[in-house]
C-alpha cells in the first residue's frame, strides 16, 4: 500500500515536472502559470513574447528566422518554443522567390539592412536563451517538494537585505 | 492597418543613425526581467532590483563597446 503511494507520488512528480517544461517551452511562462506562479509567468510571458517579436519587427521575418542561412541562430531561438515556430510558418508562407537562395546565381534575396537584421536576430536569440533559464526555473520548482519554505527564505532575505 | 502589421513583420526595418545605439535598451531591459524574475523569490522587489541590474548591463556594454572602438582607432 506505501509502495503503492510512493509509486503514485513519483509517477505524479514525473508528470509535473514534464509538463512544467513542456509549457515553458512552448509558451515562454506558461510553466510557472501551471505550476501557480501566475505573476512570475506572466512577467516571462510578456517579456519573452516582446523581445522575441520586437526582433521580428526589427529585422523582419524573412531574415530573422531564417534556418536555411543561420542555423546556429535559428537554434537559439528555436528555445522560444511556439514564439519561434509561428515566425517560422510565416517565414515559410513567404513567397518562395522571397526566402530561398536564387539557384542560378546561388544569391540569397535581398531581406533588409543588413544592421536592422542583425540586431533581429540577436533579439529572437537572446528571447529563446533567456526562455532556457525559465524552463530550467520552471524544472526545479517543479521538482521543490517544499514550495512553501522557498518563500519563508526570501522573506528571511528580504528582511537581511540580501540579494 | 492588416497590411501595414504585416509589412512590419515582413521586411526589416530602416535601422541607421545615433539612435540604433539605444536599441540595446530594450534588450538589457529583458535580460534584467527575467533574470531578477527568476533570483527574487519576492517579485515585489523587482521594481527596484531590475532598474539597478538594467543600468550595470548597459554600462558594462557601453563600457565594453568604447573599449573596442579605442582599440580599433589605435590598430588603425
Amino acid at each position: 500500500m506505501v509502495a503503492n503511494r510512493s509509486s503514485d507520488d513519483r509517477t505524479e512528480s514525473v508528470v509535473r515536472i514534464s509538463m512544467a517544461g513542456f509549457l515553458s517551452w512552448l509558451v515562454p511562462g506558461l510553466g510557472h502559470i501551471y505550476l501557480g506562479d501566475k505573476k512570475r509567468g506572466i512577467i516571462f510571458l510578456v517579456t519573452i513574447a516582446t523581445t522575441f517579436w520586437g526582433g521580428v519587427a526589427i529585422g523582419g521575418v524573412r531574415g530573422t528566422v531564417n534556418p536555411q542561412q543561420r542555423k546556429a541562430w535559428f537554434m537559439a531561438e528555436v528555445c522560444a518554443g511556439g514564439h519561434a515556430l509561428a515566425a517560422y510558418g510565416l517565414h515559410k508562407a513567404q513567397p518562395e522567390g522571397l526566402t530561398k537562395r536564387d539557384p542560378q546565381t546561388g544569391e540569397w534575396p535581398y531581406v533588409g539592412h543588413w544592421l536592422a537584421v542583425e540586431i533581429g536576430i540577436v533579439y529572437a536569440a537572446v528571447a529563446g536563451l533567456l526562455n532556457v533559464l525559465i524552463i530550467l526555473d520552471a524544472l526545479v520548482r517543479a521538482d521543490s517538494p517544499h514550495p512553501q519554505p522557498v518563500r519563508e527564505v526570501a522573506a528571511v532575505e528580504s528582511r537581511s537585505g540580501k540579494r | 492597418m492588416t497590411p501595414l502589421l504585416a509589412a512590419l513583420f515582413r521586411d526589416a526595418i530602416n535601422v541607421s543613425g545615433k539612435g540604433r545605439m539605444l536599441l540595446i535598451l530594450p534588450l538589457c531591459l529583458a535580460i534584467a526581467i527575467v533574470y531578477k524574475a527568476i533570483r527574487c523569490e519576492d517579485l515585489t522587489r523587482l521594481p527596484r532590483t531590475v532598474p539597478a541590474l538594467w543600468i550595470t548591463i548597459v554600462i558594462g556594454m557601453y563600457a565594453v563597446g568604447v573599449a573596442l572602438w579605442v582599440i580599433f582607432c589605435i590598430m588603425a
